[in-house]
C-alpha cells in the first residue's frame, strides 16, 4: 500500500505541472463548467451533497484489411448527470448535452423530487485540478490522414509474409474521454486519452478450416505505445498458421503457467468483480465474509490502481469525484478490502475507494475496476518452467466471466502450448477454458514471476454497462482444471 | 428543424456520391434496487443524429472507387463541420464501388409496448413492483438486487435516393439476484432479460423457475465428466443460439473478409448430419423480437432470409455495401434467429439420460471455427429417475458439429432475439468435469 501511495502522489504532480497550459475542454462543456458553481450552489441549499458531473466521450476506429479500409467515428456520448441523495436513494437526471438552461431546468426539478435536507454528507477535503495523460504523440495533434497512413505502413509489414494468409487486419481504436466534477468541496476536470492498436491474421489450411491470431498494443496514452517489431510480427504469423494445427485439450487438471495476459484475467474475474463492494450490498459477492482471512498462497498480492501510469483503465478521478488512488486488495494471500463506489461505500459504512464508474453519462456509478494485477514475485519463467514436468503453458486470454457469489471462475484462452519435461513444445491447443474455484485456484499458485504487464479490455457489470479497464500482472505457477 | 438543416446542407454539397442521415432519439426510466430500498431512480434522454456520406474517389491504380466517412452531430452542434468532417474522412479511401439502399416498402414490424410508450417512468416502476411481489412469493428466497430499465427508441432516417423512413420500439431490461442461505452456504441466481413488451417477460413464470433453481443449488454436486446427450431449454438455447456463430459465417461482410468459409449451394457442416436437418431464417420480422426492426441501420427494410435450408447455406445476410461487392441481394442486418418447430415432442427429447445446462456462465464461442468451451453456471443431470443438481465444469464441443446433431421439439417460443423450438437436445456434447 505504501509504495503504490508514493507511486500515485508523484504522478498527480507531474500531471498537475502538464496540466496548467494543456487541458482544452469542448467549447460547451468549458461553458457550462463555468455556471457549475452556482448549479451546485442551488442544488445543495435542497439537496446537501447534491453533484454534477459533465462527460462527453468520442472515438475513431480505423480499420484496413487486405480489400477495403474503414474510418468511422464511434458515436460519441455528451451529457451532464444531476445527482442528489437522500441518504437511501440516488436520485439523478441524465440530460443530453450540455446546454446551461435544460441543466438549470433538471437540477431544479430533481432537487424538489423529494426531501433531501436529512442527509448529511461526510466531510471531505477540497479537490481542484485539471489533469490530462501525458502523451508524446497526441491523437489529437495527428489528422485522419496520418492515422490512416501509419495504419496502412503497418498492414503492408504483414502482407505477403506466407501463402496460407488469406487476410491481414490493422484496427486502430482511439477513446477520448473530458470529464468534469463539481461539487461542494471539488472542482475537477480531466482528459483521458486511450490508443488501441489490433494486428491480426487470418489463415487459411488446405482443408479450408480458417484460424487466426493476434497482437495488440494499447495505453492510455498516445501513439508512442503502438509500435510493432518484426520479431512480433513474425512471431504472429507463426502462431496463426501454428493454429491450423490446433488440438482440443484432454480435460482434467493441469500445472499451468498463466502469461501475464491470462494472469491478469484469473485476477479481474476472481478478486476484481468478486470484490466491486456493490456485490457486497446485494449479498452477492462471497468475499464480503472474508475479510482479513485467508484467500489465496501467501505469494498473491492483487492490487487495483487507476492512477498507475500509461495504463489503459488510469483515470485521474472517477466519475463520482474520488480522487484516484491504488487499493490493495490482497495482501501476501489475505483479502483486505474492495473496491467501491460512493452508494455502496456509504450504505455499508466502509472508507471509498476511486472506483465508482459509468460507461457514460445514461448509466448509473457502480463500483467498478481500473487497472487490476497480480503484483510481480521473485521468480523467473525459466525457475518456472523448470518446475512443470507436463502442463501447458496459456498464451493468450479471449474472454472471462465472473462469479462472485459462487466463486467459479471461467476464463477462456484463445490457446495454449504443451510443457513438456520442462519446455514448452510447438504442440498447441485452442480454445482452453480455464475453470475452477477462486480459492483453490489462487491457493494453488506456487511460484509468481518477477516483471507485470497489463493488458486493455472491455470490461462488462454482467453482461452490460462496459467500461475500459487493464489487467495483468506476471507469469503464474499454478493448478486449474482445463477443458 | 435539425434535421431537415442536416438535409438541406447535404443537398448543397456536389462533391457527394450519396448520403444518410438517422436521427436517433432515445428516452426511458431506471430503476435500481437492493434489499430493502430503491438504491437509484433515473431519467435519461439521449439524442443524435448520425451522418453517413459516400464519395467517388480513385484508387492508387486510377481505378473507380467509392470512400465512406461519418460524423455525428449532437443537439447544438455544429452541422456544416460534422459534414465537413465526414466529407473529408470519406475522400481518404478508395473502396470498392458500392451504393445506398433505394426506397423499399417497409413491413409493419409490431415493436412497441403502447403502455411503455406512453409513461416509460410509470411502468418502468411498477414493473419493479411486480418483481419484488413476484419475489415475495417465494418465502425461502431473497431479491437482493433488480434492475428495471424501460426505453422508447425513435429513429428517422432519410437518406440521398429519397428514402425517408421512421419507426419507433421499445424495450425493455430487467435484471434480478435471488438469493438463499442456509447455515453458513449462500446460493443465487442471476436472471438477465430484455423485451419489447413487459408482458413477454413473464416475471411470475420466471421467478417460479429462478426460485426453484435457486434452492436446488443446496444440492448441487459438481459437474461430472460427461459425453452424451445435453438438452437446452428456452434462455439457455436461446443463449446458445445467439452465440454469434450463424451471424458471423452467415454474414457477406465476413465472406468477403475471407473469414467464412460458407457457400452458397452446399453444406455448412463439415462432417455428416445425424440429427434434424437445419434450417435457420435470419429474421427481423419476429413480432416484438429485440432484433427486430422495419428497417436497418442503412434503411434496407425488415426481411425474414432464409439463411439454412436442410443444412445447405441458401444466402448471406448482407448489407448494401457487402451486397454490392459479392452481387448478392441486399437483405440488411442479420435480426434474431428463427428455426422451424422440430419432429419431436419436448417431453421425448427428456429422455433419461442427459444434462441439462439451464445457465452458461458465459457462452463465447469463437465465431470463426465455433469452438467453444464454457462454464455450467448451473445443470441438472438426469438418470436413473433422479434430477440432480450440478454446477461447474465446462461445456466443450464445436457449434457446428452440435447442430449437425441435434434434435428440435415441436413446441415453440419467442425469446427475445430466437423464435423457434424450446427445446433442443444435442446427442453427443462433452462435459469437461469431475471424474464419476
Amino acid at each position: 500500500m505504501g509504495k503504490n501511495n508514493v507511486r500515485y502522489t508523484s504522478i498527480i504532480l507531474h500531471l498537475q505541472e502538464a496540466s496548467m497550459t494543456e487541458l482544452r475542454l469542448l467549447p460547451d462543456m468549458a461553458e457550462l463548467r463555468s455556471s457549475l458553481g452556482d448549479i451546485v450552489d442551488r442544488g445543495q441549499q435542497l439537496a446537501p451533497g447534491f453533484r454534477v458531473l459533465l462527460s462527453s466521450k468520442h472515438g475513431l476506429t480505423i480499420q484496413i484489411d487486405n480489400r477495403e479500409e474503414h474510418v468511422v467515428e464511434a458515436a460519441p456520448s455528451a451529457g451532464t448527470v444531476l445527482s442528489a441523495f437522500d441518504g437511501r436513494t440516488m436520485y439523478e437526471r441524465a440530460v443530453v448535452g450540455f446546454d446551461r438552461e435544460k441543466v438549470q431546468r433538471a437540477a431544479h426539478d430533481l432537487v424538489r423530487e423529494t426531501v433531501f435536507a436529512n442527509y448529511t454528507p461526510a466531510d471531505e477535503s477540497a479537490q481542484r485540478g485539471d489533469f490530462i495523460t501525458p502523451m508524446q504523440i497526441d491523437p489529437a495533434d495527428l489528422s485522419v490522414q496520418e492515422k490512416l497512413d501509419r495504419c496502412r505502413e503497418l498492414h503492408r509489414r504483414v502482407t505477403g509474409r506466407d501463402p496460407r494468409i488469406v487476410n491481414s487486419q490493422v484496427r486502430y481504436v482511439e477513446l477520448s474521454e473530458h470529464s468534469v466534477f463539481a461539487s461542494q468541496s471539488a472542482d475537477l476536470a480531466q482528459r483521458i486519452q486511450r490508443v488501441r492498436l489490433f494486428l491480426v491474421v487470418i489463415v487459411a489450411g488446405e482443408n479450408g478450416q480458417i484460424q487466426y491470431d493476434y497482437i495488440s498494443k494499447s495505453g492510455g496514452a498516445g501513439w508512442e505505445v503502438l509500435n510493432f517489431t518484426e520479431e512480433e510480427i513474425e512471431k504472429l504469423v507463426e502462431s496463426a498458421i501454428a493454429l491450423l494445427n490446433a488440438e482440443r485439450i484432454e480435460p482434467r487438471e493441469y500445472q499451468v503457467i498463466a502469461a501475464p495476459g491470462v494472469s491478469g484475467t484469473i485476477c479481474h474475474e476472481s478478486f476484481g468483480h468478486g470484490v466491486e463492494t456493490d456485490m457486497f450490498l446485494k449479498e452477492r459477492a462471497r468475499a464480503a465474509h472474508f475479510i482479513d482471512r485467508i484467500v489465496g498462497s501467501p505469494l498473491v498480492n492483487i492490487v487495483d490502481d487507476p492512477s498507475r501510469p500509461g495504463e489503459y483503465g488510469s483515470y485521474f478521478f472517477d466519475d463520482e469525484g474520488r480522487m484516484a488512488s491504488a487499493t490493495q486488495i490482497v495482501e501476501n494471500g489475505i483479502f483486505r478490502r474492495g473496491i467501491t463506489d460512493f452508494y455502496s461505500a456509504t450504505a455499508l459504512k466502509i472508507p471509498r475507494s476511486a472506483n465508482g464508474r459509468r460507461q457514460d453519462y445514461s448509466r448509473k456509478a457502480y463500483a467498478r475496476m481500473s487497472n487490476t494485477y497480480f503484483d510481480a514475485g521473485t521468480s523467473s519463467l525459466e525457475e518456472m518452467l523448470a518446475q512443470v514436468d507436463q502442463g501447458v503453458y496459456l498464451d493468450k486470454w479471449s474472454s472471462g466471466m465472473e462469479d462472485p457469489q459462487g466463486w467459479g471462475i471461467q476464463v477462456i484462452c484463445h490457446y495454449g502450448h504443451e510443457i513438456k519435461g520442462g519446455r514448452i513444445t510447438n504442440r498447441v491447443f485452442s480454445p482452453i477454458g480455464v475453470s475452477g474455484y477462486v480459492p483453490d485456484v489462487l491457493q494453488s499458485i506456487s511460484a509468481v514471476s518477477t516483471g507485470l504487464r497489463l493488458d486493455a479490455g472491455t470490461c462488462g457489470k454482467g453482461h452490460k454497462e462496459s467500461v475500459p479497464v487493464s489487467s495483468g500482472g506476471p507469469h503464474l505457477l499454478l493448478k486449474a482444471r482445463l477443458g | 428543424v435539425i434535421l431537415n438543416k442536416i438535409i438541406d446542407a447535404l443537398n448543397k454539397r456536389s462533391d457527394l456520391g450519396g448520403w444518410t442521415v438517422r436521427h436517433q432519439l432515445v428516452r426511458g426510466s431506471q430503476v435500481y434496487a437492493v434489499p430493502n430500498q430503491t438504491e437509484a431512480l433515473r431519467e435519461v434522454g439521449i439524442e443524435q443524429y448520425r451522418i453517413d456520406v459516400l464519395r467517388h474517389t480513385s484508387t492508387a491504380e486510377g481505378k473507380e472507387g467509392v470512400g465512406s466517412g461519418n460524423a455525428t452531430l449532437l443537439p447544438g452542434g455544429d452541422i456544416e463541420s460534422a459534414i465537413e468532417r465526414a466529407v473529408l474522412t470519406a475522400g481518404l479511401v478508395a473502396n470498392p464501388v458500392h451504393t445506398i439502399p433505394a426506397p423499399a416498402p417497409l413491413p409493419d414490424v409490431p415493436l412497441v409496448d403502447a403502455e411503455l410508450q406512453r409513461d416509460p417512468s410509470s411502468v418502468t416502476k411498477a414493473l419493479m413492483e411486480q418483481i419484488q411481489a413476484a419475489a415475495a412469493t417465494h418465502r425461502d428466497v431473497q431479491l437482493t438486487a433488480a434492475e428495471c430499465f424501460g426505453e422508447i427508441h425513435t429513429t428517422h432516417l432519410v437518406n440521398s435516393r429519397e428514402l425517408d423512413a421512421e419507426q419507433e420500439a421499445t424495450q425493455v431490461n430487467i435484471e434480478f439476484v435471488l438469493h438463499s442461505r442456509r447455515v453458513d452456504t449462500d446460493v443465487e441466481s442471476f436472471a438477465e432479460m430484455r423485451r419489447r413488451r413487459v408482458a413477454d417477460l413473464e416475471i411470475e413464470h420466471e421467478m417460479e423457475r429462478r426460485a426453484r433453481c435457486t434452492l436446488d443449488q443446496f444440492e448441487a454436486a459438481p459437474a461430472p465428466a460427461w459425453h452424451g446427450p445435453v438438452v437446452l431449454r428456452r434462455e439457455a438455447l436461446a443463449t446458445f443460439m445467439g452465440g454469434g456463430v450463424l451471424h458471423t459465417l452467415g454474414s457477406a461482410e465476413a465472406k468477403y473478409a475471407k473469414t467464412s468459409s460458407w457457400e452458397i449451394g452446399k453444406s455448412v457442416f463439415r462432417h455428416e448430419v445425424k440429427g434434424d436437418p437445419l434450417t435457420v431464417w435470419a429474421n427481423r420480422c419476429i413480432p416484438f423480437g429485440i432484433s427486430s426492426n422495419r428497417f436497418d441501420q442503412e434503411g434496407l427494410p425488415a426481411q425474414r432470409v432464409e439463411l439454412i435450408r436442410d443444412n445447405e447455406l441458401v444466402a448471406f445476410a448482407a448489407s448494401q455495401r457487402y451486397a454490392d461487392y459479392l452481387n448478392l441481394p441486399p437483405t440488411g442486418a442479420f435480426g434474431g434467429v428463427e428455426i422451424p418447430p422440430g419432429p419431436t415432442s419436448a417431453s421425448a427429447l427428456l429422455a433419461e439420460p442427459h444434462v441439462e445446462v439451464i445457465q452458461f456462465s458465459w457462452f463465447t464461442p469463437n465465431s470463426i471455427t465455433g469452438d467453444f468451451a464454457t462454464e455450467i453456471r448451473f445443470g441438472y443431470l438426469v438418470e436413473n429417475g433422479v434430477r440432480k443438481p450440478i454446477r461447474g465444469g465446462q461445456l466443450v464441443g464445436n457449434f457446428l458439429d452440435a447442430l449437425a446433431d441435434v434434435h428440435w421439439s415441436a413446441e415453440t417460443g419467442m425469446l427475445g432475439s430466437y423464435l423457434g423450438p424450446h427445446t433442443a437436445r444435442f446427442n453427443e456434447l462433452k462435459i469437461a468435469g469431475q471424474d464419476r
